[in-house]
């Protein structure tokens, strides 16, 4: 993507889909035309989806470019960097001795990652790596074995919530918990920012039928997103009864996939159709279900974002879409065979850890508590039976080493990448997975030691140029 | 060889002139009662008991030398020092002495052609830093006061000695260096030993587990570092071999084990990576490690108080550089020249009169 301030449009050929945005710096004197016009340039064919640039769509500073418009050579790839020898994620690969491999998740059509999402720091990184990779851990293969244990049980038996400090890869856990059970056969529902269901960012409106409110433009997109991604096996099932509802009518015998399609397609039946959808979830036995949130203590604030017409905040159990995620996660609702999976976000100012889960999970709290502290009755009754997954802090050097590797295939070292950064930088980070890449990986300000060019003809112009290797 | 002259006025038999030289006062001769002249003078005669008197008096007024009567002799009595007439004779005949032993040596020296010596043998020489004694002490030696242009005379003439013996000792002329050394000692101050070893590095020892304990400060904030080798895991017989391995019947290639043992950093009983949040302080932290190639050999405990990020980060660096040095002392030359084992000047500049802050002026208003 490149900026111009030039008034002459881009004859260049480009890519398809790039957009070039010409910004318009000085102010026009009223009356007259502005002499920087804002001009989209675009080829013939590309979509017209203008909002895609967008500045509410922009995600952090890192897009990458279309290998085609990387002609500087220092961007060029290496013939050796790329990471084409890294394996596919497989559940086969959740074994002893695969512990510190790094796999990667392949673009399958119903690919998770991109019809579910992911939280935003792994959208980052994932978009840095050429590939989208993550290291098998010792906790990964307790995961991969307890789910393992969790298909043949009722989904009330297995509710973990995976906890640690801040940066210990508790959402990557997560995702790989989703990869493993999709490749398993199971149905998998993944939310990945549960603070957005909280956070006043989609429409709600007060239903009198369940006295609870709605959010009808997320239960839309959560349908269509579960749709894509288990569309195989919501076919395999069908409605036992028929559903009826605002001049909709879907006889018994309806697949879910078709019940779905519906609803994506209609926010005004959207909210009833995921109720629908998961009340047959929660019925059949033939297929586990896996419900994995990302985010997890975002639901269990007493206090949500949205506010009712008294102004009054609106409690998470009152919104229909954190509703279901509690009731699933307290086991008052269940499904006959799967688990639940909850992800705490540590570090989250908006929606911190609150007493109900420490207490029930027995976390080191921030600030001091007591047996006065406040405590709501009705979200520790929807906490009561969560179980502590806690994920270790730090990566074990083999682990380490494997990430370090990984990064340094693909080019992301500023440094000459041997064993000394690497040591170096685990020291600095402790360990912490989050810590290691972000701050002492990509982070780094150390370069290779810049040489010097003793062939020219002036000692005064003689300077040290850091060759990339 | 007769490098110096007998010692006879030389200050090793001071104390005997200083005697002779002090307890007589000096009387000048007009002054002088001769029993001669008494008569001479046309005093009137005396009678026998007078003059028994008188020459028991004169008997009494005997001194112990026996060579000096100032009464009887009729010749002027020679003073013992040569400097006599100075005031200064005990100052002077040092001076004398001095400088009557440097041109001998001088003489000695270049008869053994050690004199003149080249430039580049005057930088092998052996350093011999020497303490001369104080003004105040030599005044005590001397009897005079010992003013600042006295003082660098002697220490002049002194510091021209020490370079001769410089170069007797270096040569192995044991014979002439010692005897240089004879008079050198002399005005040599007894706390010699104890002002050349200031500011030597006290070596750190190590307790009874191998943990050195060091301190390391920058700015205002001051750290304390325990250092302790890092264990390395004990292998257990037989957790690498893998059985199908070993006979080639495992169709999976096993990954090469990671055989490294890692350092922990805790400061104030926290992780390196939660205690500083930002990279930089952690890279100023491992540096030292890094340099000295012993990354992953020890972990590191600290506490450190005072100050913020910055001094807190230096401060336990400066002390991990010195725990470092304290295990193998063979690292010590090149954290000097990383310049990891000083401990950095740099403080906050004070605020001055006049300046907004150290150095910030205030806005100059041109009327």
């Amino acid at each position: 993507m490149a900026l111009s301030l030039s008034r002459v449009p881009f004859h260049r050929s480009l890519p398809q889909g790039t957009l070039i945005c010409v910004r318009t710096y000085a102010n026009s004197p009223p009356g007259q035309q502005s002499p920087f016009r804002i001009q989209n340039v675009k080829n013939t064919g590309t979509s017209k989806n203008k909002k895609a640039f967008s500045r509410k769509n922009r995600i952090g500073a890192f897009r990458s470019m279309t290998p085609s418009s990387l002609t500087v050579p220092v961007l060029q790839p290496s013939p050796n960097s790329s990471l084409s020898s890294v394996p596919s994620f497989k559940p086969e690969l959740m074994t002893e001795n695969m512990i510190g491999q790094v796999v990667a998740f392949s673009q399958t059509p119903n690919d998770p990652i991109k019809y579910f999402g992911t939280p935003k720091n792994m959208l980052l990184e994932f978009r840095l790596l050429s590939k989208r990779c993550s290291v098998i851990r010792n906790i990964t293969v307790f995961t991969a074995e307890e789910l393992d244990s969790a298909a043949a049980e009722p989904s009330h038996k297995t509710r973990y919530v995976l906890t640690g400090p801040s940066g210990c890869g508790k959402s990557f856990l997560l995702l790989q918990s989703v990869q493993y059970c999709l490749a398993k056969g199971w149905i998998v529902i993944y939310i990945p920012r549960a603070k957005t269901t909280v956070n006043s960012t989609t429409t709600h409106t007060y239903d009198l039928r369940t006295q609870t409110y709605l959010q009808p433009n997320y239960a839309q997109q959560t349908l269509r997103r579960i749709l894509e991604v288990n569309s195989a096996n919501l076919e395999t099932l069908t409605l036992r009864e028929g559903l009826n509802y605002d001049r909709r009518s879907f006889s018994s015998g309806t697949t879910l996939a078709q019940l779905a399609s519906a609803g994506s397609k209609d926010a005004v039946i959207s909210s009833v159709v995921l109720e629908t959808l998961l009340n047959e979830l929660s019925r059949q036995s033939k297929i586990p279900v896996l419900l994995a949130v990302d985010d997890f203590q975002a639901i269990y604030n007493q206090k949500t974002a949205y506010r009712d017409p008294h102004f009054s905040a609106i409690r998470p159990y009152h919104l229909a879409i954190p509703r279901f995620i509690l009731e699933f996660a307290s086991g008052k609702r269940s499904f006959p065979k799967g688990a639940i999976l909850g992800a705490l976000t540590a570090m989250d100012p908006a929606f911190p850890v609150t007493n109900e889960l420490i207490d029930e999970l027995n976390l080191p709290g921030l600030h001091p508590r007591s047996p006065y502290s406040k405590r709501s009755k009705i979200l520790q009754e929807y906490a009561r039976g969560l179980m502590n997954l806690p994920v270790p802090e730090e990566f074990s050097p083999r682990e380490a080493a494997s990430v370090f590797e990984t990064w340094m295939r693909d080019n992301a070292l500023s440094a000459p990448g041997n064993d000394e950064l690497f040591l170096a930088k685990y020291t600095e980070s402790a360990g912490n997975p989050k810590a290691f890449v972000w701050q002492g990986i990509l982070g780094t300000l150390e370069g290779a030691a810049p040489v010097v060019n003793q062939n020219t003809p002036w000692p005064q112009l003689r300077e040290g140029r850091i060759v990339v290797q | 060889m007769n490098v110096l002259r007998s010692q006879a006025f030389s200050v090793l038999r001071r104390p005997l002139c200083r005697r002779l030289a002090t307890t007589r006062p000096f009387v000048p001769p007009a002054q002088l009662v001769f029993h001669d002249t008494l008569f001479a003078a046309g005093a009137k005669e005396l009678d026998d008991n007078t003059v028994d008197a008188l020459e028991a008096e004169t008997n009494e007024r005997e001194f112990e030398d026996d060579d000096f009567d100032a009464n009887n002799s009729q010749d002027k009595a020679h003073p013992d020092s040569l400097n006599f007439y100075t005031g200064r004779s005990s100052y002077y005949d040092n001076i004398v002495e001095l400088q009557n032993a440097i041109s001998r040596t001088r003489g000695t020296l270049q008869r053994l052609h050690l004199l003149p010596l080249p430039e580049f043998a005057w930088k092998s020489l052996k350093p011999m830093p020497t303490v001369w004694k104080t003004p105040e002490e030599m005044t005590t030696d001397f009897e005079t006061a010992m003013t600042i242009s006295r003082y660098r005379k002697v220490t002049a003439l002194l510091n021209e000695l020490n370079e001769y013996l410089r170069i007797a000792t270096t040569a192995g002329y044991a014979d002439v260096a010692e005897r240089i050394g004879s008079i050198i000692s002399i005005f040599e101050s007894g706390k010699k030993e104890a002002f050349l070893a200031r500011g030597v590095r006290k070596p750190v020892q190590l307790d009874q587990y191998g943990r050195s304990y060091t301190f390391g400060k920058r700015k205002t904030s001051a750290a304390r570092v325990w250092m302790i080798p890092v264990k390395p895991p004990s292998r257990q017989l037989g957790s690498d071999v893998n059985v199908e391995e070993a006979f080639g019947l495992s169709d999976k290639p096993r990954r090469p084990p990671v055989n490294v043992t890692v350092s922990t950093i805790l400061i104030n009983n926290l992780p390196i990576a939660e205690y500083f949040p930002q990279p930089v302080d952690r890279e100023r932290i491992v540096r030292p490690l890094k340099i000295a190639g012993v990354l992953g050999k020890y972990n590191v405990f600290t506490i450190v108080r005072g100050g913020g990020t910055t001094g807190q980060s230096g401060a336990v660096a400066h002390g991990i550089a010195k725990g470092i040095f304290a295990h193998e002392p063979e690292t010590g030359a090149i954290l000097k020249r990383a310049k990891l084992l000083r401990r950095d000047p740099r403080m906050v500049e004070r605020k001055k009169t006049g300046l907004a802050k150290a150095r910030k002026r205030y806005t100059w208003v041109k009327r």
